[in-house]
């Protein structure tokens, strides 16, 4: 099959592959970059596990042609590891996710993490349950119920936002939003 | 997903040339959501992929006096929109218009529809251009394995299958349902949209055209295997909805059987004015009850030039239904769609709900 | 010789193993799967890996004609074809019912029914060949209705089943009675006329309609030859030994040249519990191609490989005193069983066994009858055949509450069965938290302040349920332990644990540390678990029936604790102290009466291993065999412990558009003893999410006015509820201790499924008065059951319902 090449920034770094010109973007994480973290559930975008965000937003790699990608920034769930909030290859959201048992099988955990990264970044401040709900509308998990998924995140953006100066509780978070 | 050619340009003119002479294979993509699901189901397969998403020209809402239109002879088309405008260009992210807070004078229903549609990732793909010409989400048109009447076979198969999600108005010979949320609510702002087309043949240059909405789609009864009216090589451009300012009051509401990445089962977008006591300008649209989104001028009569009134509202939610004929699994969409047509001339009026 | 179970020496160390025992634990494995770093099945990278993809069945019934192979196997990048022939062997999951084969032979019984498989170069070939294969079908009647189908192969003058007067057809080709897959009739007392005789007599028909796993890891196998004829088979399995023995069965070799691996799992839920096609395909097409080969499924096929809950019709007569005793239940109830047998004979028992608690039935009698049809195969999910009847035995205990004047609360009190006893169909109660269950959720709901309060629209509703932890007997009959464990103590000062159990998500490799950490004083860090690798792991027979916490628990504990003994031992022997004045904690050994002597565990570890060579311990388990009935079916159903739940839903229902939201599910679970906290509120929230999402929306189906075909395939089709559906869950933990279990727990996996689906019934009759006895509880049904009320309202045959709370500030109207 006529593979094209591929000039793609991942996690901060310049990567160059072959793949068939009709490769999405998770299939080119998967399968050529062996960036396995992105998971593929349903391969139509009705799952969300397969979440990483471009330019900062969160997308679904399944429905994203690895071509188009080559326009952005990808971030992917193993970025995680080395962001700059993160210690000893733990970024706060999966230490967050870790203490609250909030990943079950984990499968749908990566895509999560993805989603809910952002909206800790776009949102700054600790965020409600309800600011949750909306963001990670689009991923499915199937072991948690959710709840201590939303436990998790919102304890890791208390963690990262809620010890600055006395912006720690929920009060606060309210009025800096927005 | 079958191997396909990608090109992306850039600009509106290299969309246009790449427009000139399309063959057959050849299809357009924005965000590409549905087109994808489409190859991926084996529905769909272009030999080539023009991938508009690129098309500074096509991104984005800003404010227009007027429409500018991008014909490529400059020529101005007719039945321009007068007044003050949302320019929303067809490659406009649904997340874009769902964070646009200007939007909510006016055109509140808009940015309701787009911040429910889907989900948080597809919204930061999918286009207003796709959402608007997406395909039916009918499970016999998305089954591989059946040929139902939108695939070039004999007969819808709703009619003798299970169509609890299918048409209670406007149906026939196809009962599908129109997928586009977005058009529910621009149906009942009254929006226009504007198109560009390739040269033709002899190499004349083709303006493109303006249209109000509802014409941009067509029901089943002259070609049901499509549901709008661009011809081939004619491209969504933009859209204009009235800046209408903060007194058009409107708003949109639908119902889901779950509350993220579903379908409605109904829904219902209104569109007026409250001057000295009385609704002037009034829209009534319905959606996923009709193979197109359902302008009803009935519900607007009723309620046109009147004062908000809970009973006027149930008499011109019983207006925008009377002539609905159910199948038999769909009957429930009749008391559903009153229902939720009564909650949003409520919200869009501000008169409480009676309890 | 038999193996005898050792149930003693529970209470040797009351000091320890509080160290770890009911805490929240970081599980061992989820850090790596959380950063990404994690191999599940489909992340395996192989040199030369090809990849298989099945072709399969557009008919939902129809002769195989003929089937043509060699424009596929021309194509270039094509390495192998399998058909049906060369699989040809029939397996099932219960030995009993072997009635499917990996690919079709001769005919195929549903849309989705694997017919061929090839192995090519990549995924677009392996589509392409599959296209290229020519298959010859003549079509046969489908049936999609299990009482119309059982109808079609009614028993002929000579004896003979298939094709009653010449027109019915039999669906499945190693069938023995026609379409009827499984039939049970037991009748515990005199059922009729207890029932006839009662003061209130409820009766219901209820239907429950197919609904599916939906992990989110959808099925994939690989495997690979080596050149000494080693076939190794790595596949996303909850039940690697059965698989094991299955292949070995079916590709016909001694089960010493397999090697199965379950890598980590993305859920199962009851979905990965047998074996699939696709693990014969690739085991088959690794063998004739020499290269290793992998299969994934489309979300499609795994919609269609299914093997989800059954779809059941139950009529249910339950007799009450006018206290409301119940004096006797009757069920008939049938199930559609989809093609093949799959776990459908012990579904059909447990359609009737297990409901025999937390209420005493007097008297009780259910006749179950299991169909085959033209339809994906179901089998066991998540409360496996409880689920279903739970849902119309809690709605009858509702209507007679309302029709007795009672509270729903005190109903189920008056009938509790307590602890110790036994239930009419002669199963053995342990502990029994059912009461504590109820308090809980009855005070966190503020059930009694609130109730009287709510508006139209608005409802409180509550259920109960009991659910097994493990079976008695294993689906093979044999002697061996159930479960078996190995534990072996290193230098360094860590344990390695392996165990055959099945993680698949629910957080067993974690639940074995934490016991082993308890008793040998460790962190959880310092215990190294693998499991689910035929080469390297004792056997045990898989996650399903809520089995593992008890039965590997128990196998881990006995191990563990034979450890802990000679530790304790050498620790003493060398301080000169009694054995019982030393305690394994904190990572090192202490004298009890005087805690400023210890030593590091490290260091203890290496006394004992001075005095004993090389720690390594075995525990095993096996369950007891007196606690199940004395007659045929009597073991089925049977446990060595019973979990309790009982939960209240906290719904509103919109009238006007028949939208049911529920905003809050508390969860009172008796799990016996919470090994690990966290864990066990999660089984419970995800379980009372799996049932909210039955209730609402989810509807597994086919459409039989269109060729069987699913009705959506996708997880875009088929509803499963979001974070913005999901209600707010509130896992309440009772504890009721169980001697059967490991330190006294009881499983916490699935019973706290099963009350959320009448626990939301019950709700939705308290909102607006109507009784929705069909699942789902979908907005068009809620809502033309509510005209249908309405409607008679206003011609006076029914009173208007909550009359005096129309309008009310907390009514069901959605907010805008």
């Amino acid at each position: 099959m006529a593979e094209s090449l591929l000039s793609l920034r991942i996690n901060g770094e310049a990567v160059s592959t072959a793949a068939p010109s009709h490769w999405t973007l998770l299939e080119v994480l998967r399968y050529r970059l062996d960036l396995i973290g992105s998971k593929q559930g349903c391969d139509k975008g009705d799952c969300g596990a397969c979440t990483v965000q471009i330019n900062g937003e969160p997308v679904l790699a399944c429905l994203t042609l690895a071509a188009t990608a080559q326009r952005g920034e990808v971030r992917t769930v193993e970025g995680l590891s080395w962001a700059p909030e993160a210690s000893q290859g733990c970024h706060p959201l999966q230490d967050a996710f870790d203490r609250w048992d909030a990943a079950q099988c984990g499968f749908c955990t990566p895509g999560i993490l993805m989603a809910a990264e952002a909206l800790l970044r776009k949102r700054a401040a600790v965020v409600t349950r309800d600011e949750v709900r909306e963001a990670l509308a689009g991923n499915l998990c199937r072991c948690t119920g959710y709840t201590k998924i939303i436990d998790a995140v919102v304890d890791a953006s208390e963690v990262v936002f809620g010890q600055r100066g006395d912006e720690s509780t929920d009060d606060s978070a309210q009025q800096t939003g927005s | 997903m079958r191997p396909f050619a990608l090109i992306r340009p850039e600009s509106l003119t290299q969309a246009r040339d790449l427009v000139v002479a399309k063959p057959e294979g050849r299809s357009f993509r924005a965000g590409g959501i549905d087109l994808m699901d489409r190859m991926k189901e084996g529905l769909d397969d272009p030999e080539l992929l023009v991938e508009l998403r690129g098309v500074g020209e096509l991104a984005g809402v800003t404010e227009s006096a007027g429409f500018s239109p991008a014909t490529a002879d400059g020529s101005v088309p007719e039945n321009l929109p007068s007044g003050a405008l949302w320019r929303v260009g067809a490659a406009t992210t649904l997340a874009e218009i769902a964070a646009n807070e200007a939007l909510l004078d006016g055109a509140a229903a808009l940015v309701e529809a787009a911040s429910q549609a889907a989900t948080p990732g597809i919204r930061n793909t999918a286009t207003v251009g796709g959402n608007l010409l997406q395909r039916p989400r009918c499970w016999y048109y998305r089954n591989r394995e059946l040929v139902c009447l939108k695939k070039g076979g004999d007969m819808c198969l709703a009619i003798a299958g299970d169509n609890r999600y299918h048409a209670i108005l406007g149906g026939g010979p196809s009962f599908i349902v129109h997928p586009s949320s977005l058009a529910t609510a621009l149906v009942a702002l009254g929006a226009t949209v504007g198109t560009f087309r390739g040269a033709s043949a002899e190499d004349a240059i083709t303006p493109g055209r303006v249209l109000p909405i509802e014409e941009l789609f067509a029901g089943p009864k002259t070609d049901p295997t499509r549901e709008h009216v661009l011809e081939d090589g004619e491209v969504l451009e933009a859209v204009l909805v009235p800046k209408a300012g903060a007194e058009m009051r409107s708003a949109y509401g639908a119902v889901r059987e779950k509350q993220s990445h579903d379908w409605p089962l109904v829904e219902a977008a209104v569109r007026m004015r409250v001057d000295a006591g009385v609704m002037k300008d009034v829209r009534v649209a319905l959606g996923h009850v009709a193979p197109v989104p359902w302008l009803s001028p009935e519900a607007a009569e009723v309620l046109e030039g009147q004062a908000p009134d809970a009973e006027l509202f149930a008499r011109a939610a019983e207006a925008a239904v009377a002539k609905a004929r159910p199948l038999d699994g769909n009957g429930y969409k009749v008391p559903m769609s009153k229902g939720l047509l009564r909650e949003v001339l409520h919200r869009a009026s501000g008169l409480a709900l009676p309890e | 010789m038999a193996y005898e179970p050792k149930p003693e020496s529970r209470t040797e160390h009351a000091d320890a193993p509080e160290w770890k025992l009911g805490k929240s634990h970081r599980k061992v494995d989820a850090m790596e799967r959380m950063r990404g770093v994690t191999r599940y099945t489909d992340d395996i990278k192989l040199p030369g890996l090809l990849h298989c993809k099945i072709l399969r069945s557009p008919h939902a019934h129809a002769k195989i004609l003929s089937i043509d192979t060699s424009r596929a196997e021309a194509m270039d990048g094509v390495h192998a074809v399998v058909t049906g022939e060369e699989l040809s062997i029939p397996y099932g999951i219960i030995p009993w019912t072997p009635d499917e084969t990996a690919l079709a032979v001769g005919k195929v019984c549903y849309v989705g029914d694997g017919v061929a498989a090839v192995a090519a170069v990549d995924e677009d070939t392996a589509i392409a060949a599959c296209a290229a294969i020519e298959v010859l079908y003549e079509p046969l009647p489908a049936y999609y209705d299990p009482e119309k189908s059982l109808e079609a192969t009614a028993k002929n003058a000579d004896g003979s089943y298939t094709g009653a007067d010449g027109k019915g057809v039999a669906i499945n080709p190693y069938a023995r009675r026609g379409n009827r897959s499984k039939n049970v009739v037991l009748e515990f007392g005199e059922v009729d006329p207890a029932i006839d005789q009662a003061e209130l007599i409820i009766e219901g028909d209820y239907f429950f309609e197919g609904t599916t796993h939906g992990a989110i890891e959808p099925h994939c196998a690989v495997a690979k030859v080596e050149p000494n004829g080693m076939l190794t088979v790595w596949s996303a399995t909850q039940v690697s030994h059965y698989l094991h023995r299955e292949l070995a069965k079916v590709l016909e070799r001694p089960a010493n040249t397999i090697r199965v691996i379950q890598p980590p799992l993305g859920g199962a839920f009851g979905g990965k519990s047998e074996p699939f096609d696709l693990e014969f395909c690739v085991a088959k097409l690794a063998m004739k191609t020499g290269r290793p080969v992998k299969c994934l499924y489309t979300r499609e096929e795994v919609f269609y490989s299914h093997r989800g809950r059954h779809p059941m019709k139950m009529k249910y007569r339950t007799g009450f005193t006018k206290e409301g005793k119940i004096t006797g239940v009757a069920a008939r109830t049938f199930l559609d069983g989809g093609a093949y047998s799959s776990f459908g004979l012990v579904t059909t028992y447990y359609s009737g066994q297990l409901l025999c608690a937390p209420y005493r039935f007097p008297a009780y009698r259910f006749h179950s009858t299991r169909a085959y049809t033209n339809k994906p195969a179901c089998g066991p999910k998540r409360g496996h055949g409880s689920v279903q009847p739970r849902f119309a035995i809690e709605v009858q205990m509702d209507k007679a509450a309302v029709e007795l004047g009672l509270d729903p609360f005190e109903l189920r009190r008056r009938n509790d069965i307590g602890a110790g006893g036994e239930t009419v169909n002669d199963f053995k109660i342990g502990s029994n938290g059912f009461l504590e269950c109820l308090e809980q959720v009855e005070a966190a709901s503020e059930w009694t302040e609130r109730k009287p309060e709510l508006g139209y629209g608005r409802g409180l509703g509550v259920a109960g349920s009991t659910y097994i932890s493990g079976t008695n007997y294993p689906i093979y009959p044999n002697d061996m332990p159930q479960a078996a464990v190995q534990v072996t103590l290193d230098r360094s000062g860590r344990a390695r644990v392996f165990s055959g159990a099945n993680d698949i998500g629910q957080g067993s490799n974690t639940m074995l540390a934490v016991i082993v950490a308890a008793e040998l004083g460790l962190e959880l860090d310092d215990v190294r678990v693998l499991s689910a690798d035929t080469d390297l792991c004792p056997v045990d027979l898989g996650a399903y029936s809520s089995r593992i916490t008890l039965m590997v628990g128990n196998a881990c504990m006995e191990a563990a604790q034979k450890l802990r003994r000679k530790v304790r031992e050498s620790v003493a022997k060398r301080w000169e102290v009694p054995k019982k004045r030393v305690t394994l904690v904190e990572r090192k050994a202490m004298d009890i009466e005087n805690p400023e002597q210890s030593v590091p565990i490290a260091e203890a570890f290496q006394w004992a291993e001075s005095d004993h060579g090389l720690l390594g311990e075995i525990g095993s388990y096996n369950t007891p065999k007196d606690r199940h009935g004395d007659y045929r079916g009597g073991t089925i159903g049977a446990s060595p412990a019973y979990s309790f739940t009982a939960h209240v839903a906290d719904v509103s229902v919109d009238p006007e558009t028949g939208v049911v939201t529920v905003h809050d599910i508390w969860v009172a679970h008796d799990c016996g003893k919470a090994l690990s906290r966290r864990i066990v509120e999660g089984q419970m929230e995800g379980s009372a999410y799996m049932g909210f999402g039955e209730a609402i929306m989810e509807r597994h189906d086919v459409d039989p006015d269109h060729s069987g075909v699913h009705i959506g395939p996708s997880l875009l089709d088929y509803r499963m509820p979001t974070f913005l559906d999901t209600p707010d869950l509130h896992a309440l933990i009772v504890e009721a201790p169980d001697p059967q279990g490991p330190y006294g727990a009881k499983e916490a996996g699935e019973g706290p499924l099963h009350p959320s689906i009448p626990a939301i019934a019950n709700a939705i009759y308290d909102a607006v008065g109507v009784r929705i006895d069909t699942l789902p509880f979908s907005p068009p049904k809620v809502l033309a059951a509510i005209l249908e009320r309405q409607e008679k309202e206003r011609n006076g045959e029914l009173p208007v319902f909550k009359a005096d709370k129309r309008g009310d500030i907390n009514d069901g109207r959605r907010s805008a």
